[in-house]
């Protein structure tokens, strides 16, 4: 009886096992075998250096480095104490900081952990060579994406940023992972897609040491491709240095193409501080800075023209037939319009005014008049004619279009109708009239070339592909009437107590236009646009001078500068 | 007074145990192996526990060609040497994982404890036999826990919790076959089980914490838990049919640790799935069935007890290696009987099928 009574004991136990068993083997089956392969593979990413970015002569502008970063795994370590005071000497860490970062990488015991990064390549190799005597010491290389040249052009260049959420969900099935950096501004946005690589992949199966047993698949990253901009490196750090300390923006481009050699946006920042992790703070002060160092002021700042925009009221003159060459307007200093009087910059007036004159004089009331003469209707016409108000289309990103007033606009906008003083300000480059220093160096382009809207472009080519071709359209402006023009700016620069004669170059003919603008905050901006050699110019500069005060000091001077400098380049040579 | 054993061996029985001793074998191999280096053939490990598997299969079958009431004769005397050389450890015995459980002889290191579980079976049979007149008192029922608890209290001090406890189901168990009043048994337990969370509430923290490091040195020290968690891994992914002889992956790549020793359930559940396991239970569960026969069928109070003591020492160790390897139990250090890597198990394990195997002999 009492064997009995234990045989059924005995028995209950077993049936519990088996069910136990069945439970675990059976039922849960899925769940374990989902655990086991996730304890076997392991995917390591290779990732795919980012293409390069260079100038027009192939100089490196942007590259990927090798970068070397100390990791540990926590459970191959032999002594905490002894491997820290290693890497405490090698490195100048303290001692106390590593041990921190080593235990509390012991949650993930089997992967490897940063424990001090980018430690330069003379350490990393030191480092491998002692690593046979440390076990769980490993020297991870990573690429690391390098600004060479700092704050220099870093708003043609962008930068990089972590992949967001929204983004990942458009982008996940091109290749991008969670963790991609991709870019944020400048030609890192634009091109994206042909600098960023395809990433690989080797998937291995590790032991629970999460070292390799077999190599199980593989897939080669492939790199990014490299990207020539149509940029000049040392005529852009030129222009960059020439804006040190101010804000503004400097523009040079080939008036036939439309490629920019030089495009400079002060002030500036460092590229290099939005994937650096320990400049987080540094990242904070740009946002938060009140001059706006990401704002690429070449294309996605609009102001007023000031007098540059005289070169398209004159051209509108000439083309309507409202005035002639000749024709002549006396300049007392100022003029009355209903019951407010306008003056010319010049209180003692330039006495009587012909076109090319008033265009070297700048005069004021002369452009007045003629605007008068003109109408609201010719001036929008013409400014739209010259690609006010319209974005240049150039490949970067955040371009504004500017602002091309007219009597519509204005119906639209606020509802009232155009007033006559409106279009007086309107014929000086006042007022409701809004260009992009990019937008200016388009129209003074047009008198460079002869009568062409080009379409400015910074990006040349990838792997020998180009990226751009140069397009222009042919304005319906009589070549007679350009000729006029330029003569006019060819004065500005060239003859005697022309407003730009500060941007006069023994070597070589400079054609442009000075202009201050006038801004609500009662400083100005100063401008100038202008072109060189007179005979088929080659260049076009734009100097933008935010709050600089008048055009014809700083903003006419640092053009000459770059002028010259082109010409010591050779970018000026036929 | 002693009869000749004339009856045959239980067939059954032998061959269920020669199935599982083979079985064993095989996933010490298997456990051992390495698969970077892609086998090597029969390497030491799996050599040596062939060796013991013999030495234990010698040993049953000379146990089961004597009459066990000859060794009964000695049992106290066997019972005094063994608890001589669990005190002789406790003093000399060299430490291995926090522990003291080997005395080393040359090439081979023997585990008092685990033949001390034989023995004290031999010694509570002789005492029960001896005084089978007043069996049910409460005079046999003290002086057989008496009896084993300087085996019990060396044990513990090694530290071996497991093996010490397995003696509780043995006592217990034999005291219940051989008539004891239900009432001690019954109270006794209540009264042991009662006790235990008020024992474990009066630790503080850093104790308990210690007492189940204690209770398992081997636990993983990257996390409690870490063990198990790996060993339902491998057993439940094994699923039905498992992943086949020797492609383990949780034991190849070894995230499964003690998998040739207290672990080799793991292995085979993995590698064999639900059909090998059950395949083994059921050895396992024939083996214990055919000894239930044999205290049925036993004619004398003293094989009544040994047998008893054999079964549940085999049935409690079964269940418990199995049941923490799919984290049914917490983990204590016992071995599966006969299977798990070491020759003190094994020859140990052995000895009892010989005992068994004499027994029913006896019988016929």
């Amino acid at each position: 009886m009492r064997t009995r009574i234990y045989a059924f004991i005995l028995s209950v136990f077993f049936v519990l096992l088996i069910c136990g068993l069945a439970y675990v083997q059976i039922y849960r089956h899925v769940k374990y075998k989902v655990m086991s392969e996730e304890n076997r593979l392991k995917v390591i990413p290779l990732m795919a250096p980012r293409g390069s970015i260079l100038d027009r002569d192939g100089k490196d502008m942007v590259k990927d480095v090798l970068s070397f970063d100390v990791s540990i795994i926590y459970s191959q370590i032999n002594s905490i104490e002894d491997l820290a005071n290693t890497l405490s000497s090698a490195l100048d860490v303290p001692a106390e900081e590593i041990k921190v970062k080593i235990r509390k990488s012991r949650w993930r015991p089997y992967s490897p952990t940063v424990i001090v990064a980018d430690i330069g390549i003379e350490k990393a190799i030191y480092l491998e060579e002692i690593a046979m005597d440390y076990p769980g010491l490993l020297i991870d290389v990573s690429a690391k994406r390098k600004y060479l040249k700092g704050e220099s052009g870093a708003n043609v260049l962008g930068y990089l940023g972590l992949i967001n959420r929204s983004e990942f969900e458009r982008l996940k099935h091109y290749g991008y992972r969670m963790n991609d950096l991709v870019g944020r501004g400048g030609v890192e946005k634009v091109y994206d897609d042909y600098l960023r690589g395809t990433h690989g992949g080797k998937q291995v199966e590790v032991d629970h040491r999460g070292r390799e047993i077999m190599v199980l698949g593989f897939k080669e990253p492939i790199p990014g491709k490299n990207l020539y901009l149509t940029i000049d490196l040392d005529l852009q750090e030129y222009c960059d240095d020439l804006l040190k300390g101010k804000r503004g923006s400097i523009l040079a481009m080939d008036p036939d193409t439309g490629a920019v050699l030089a495009m400079a946006s002060a002030p500036s920042y460092d590229p290099e501080i939005f994937i650096d992790g320990k400049r987080k703070a540094e990242v904070a002060d740009v946002l938060k800075d009140k001059e706006y160092p990401l704002l690429n002021r070449a294309v996605a700042g609009a102001y007023p023209p000031g007098s540059v925009f005289k070169a398209i009221v004159a051209t509108a003159g000439l083309e309507t037939g409202v005035v002639t060459l000749h024709t002549s307007f006396d300049c007392t200093g100022s003029i009355r319009m209903g019951r407010r009087t306008f003056h010319c910059w010049r209180k003692s007036g330039h006495g009587p005014q012909v076109l090319q004159e008033a265009i070297k004089n700048s005069c004021n009331v002369y452009f007045w008049r003629l605007g008068s003469l003109l109408g609201v209707d010719n001036l929008a016409e013409y400014a739209g004619m010259f690609g006010v108000g319209t974005r240049t289309g150039i490949d970067l990103p955040g371009e504004v279009a500017g602002l091309l007033p007219s009597r519509e606009w204005k119906k639209k906008e606020y509802k009232e109708s155009w007033y006559k003083g409106e279009t007086m300000n309107y014929s000086v480059g006042q007022g409701y009239v809004l260009c992009s220093p990019l937008q200016l160096c388009r129209i003074m382009s047009v008198f460079a070339n002869g009568g062409y809207l080009i379409r400015p472009y910074i990006a040349e080519s990838v792997e020998g592909v180009s990226l751009n071709k140069p397009e222009r359209i042919r304005l319906d402006i009589s070549e007679e009437t350009i000729e006029h023009v330029r003569e006019g700016l060819r004065k500005v620069v060239n003859d005697r107590r022309g407003t730009g004669m500060k941007a006069r170059q023994e070597d070589v003919v400079v054609a442009g236009k000075t202009g201050t603008a006038q801004t609500s905050k009662g400083k100005s901006h100063g401008w100038f646009a202008g072109f060189a050699p007179f005979v088929e110019p080659k260049l076009t500069v734009v100097v933008f001078d935010e709050y600089g005060g008048k055009g014809g000091y700083y903003a006419a001077e640092t053009a000459g500068k770059v002028f010259h400098k082109a010409d010591e380049l050779g970018l000026l040579k036929p | 007074m002693l009869k000749e054993v004339r009856g045959h061996v239980d067939h059954v029985l032998l061959s269920a145990v020669l199935v599982i001793v083979m079985l064993g074998v095989s996933f010490v191999y298997s456990a051992t192996w390495d698969p970077v280096s892609a086998g090597g053939g029969l390497h030491s490990l799996v050599i040596r526990q062939m060796i013991w598997a013999v030495a234990g299969l010698v040993m049953a079958f000379f146990i089961a060609n004597i009459d066990y009431l000859r060794l009964v004769n000695y049992a106290y005397l066997i019972y005094a040497i063994n608890l001589v050389a669990l005190v002789f450890l406790l003093i000399f015995g060299g430490e291995s994982h926090g522990a003291r459980r080997w005395i080393i002889l040359g090439p081979v290191s023997v585990q008092p404890s685990e033949f001390m579980k034989v023995t004290v079976i031999l010694a509570l049979a002789a005492f029960l036999g001896e005084r089978r007149e007043k069996a049910g008192s409460f005079e046999n029922f003290a002086g057989a826990i008496l009896l084993i608890l300087p085996a019990a209290l060396l044990i513990f001090l090694q530290p071996d919790l497991g093996t010490a406890f397995v003696l509780v189901p043995i006592l217990f168990t034999m005291l219940f076959i051989c008539g004891e009043n239900i009432k001690y048994i019954v109270s006794s337990t209540v009264l042991g089980l009662a006790s235990m969370p008020l024992f474990w509430m009066l630790l503080k923290d850093y104790q308990k914490d210690r007492l189940l490091v204690f209770i398992n040195p081997d636990i993983d020290p990257l996390g409690a838990g870490y063990t198990i968690i790996q060993s339902k891994i491998a057993i439940g992914s094994g699923g039905m049919f498992g992943k086949g002889w020797l492609n383990g992956t949780q034991s190849h790549l070894k995230f499964l640790p003690e998998r040739h020793t207290d672990f080799i359930f793991s292995v085979i559940g993995e590698e064999w799935g639900f059909v090998g396991a059950l395949l083994l239970v059921g050895l396992y569960a024939l083996v214990i069935a055919r000894g239930i026969k044999i205290i049925a069928g036993s004619s004398d109070v003293y094989g009544r007890a040994i047998a008893a003591g054999i079964v549940t020492l085999l049935a409690f160790q079964v269940f418990v290696n199995i049941s923490m390897t799919i984290g049914m139990m917490p983990v204590v250090g016992l071995p599966l009987p006969a299977v798990s890597y070491g020759g003190s198990n094994t020859v140990a394990s052995l000895i009892c099928i010989g005992f068994l195997l004499s027994i029913s002999r006896r019988v016929s």
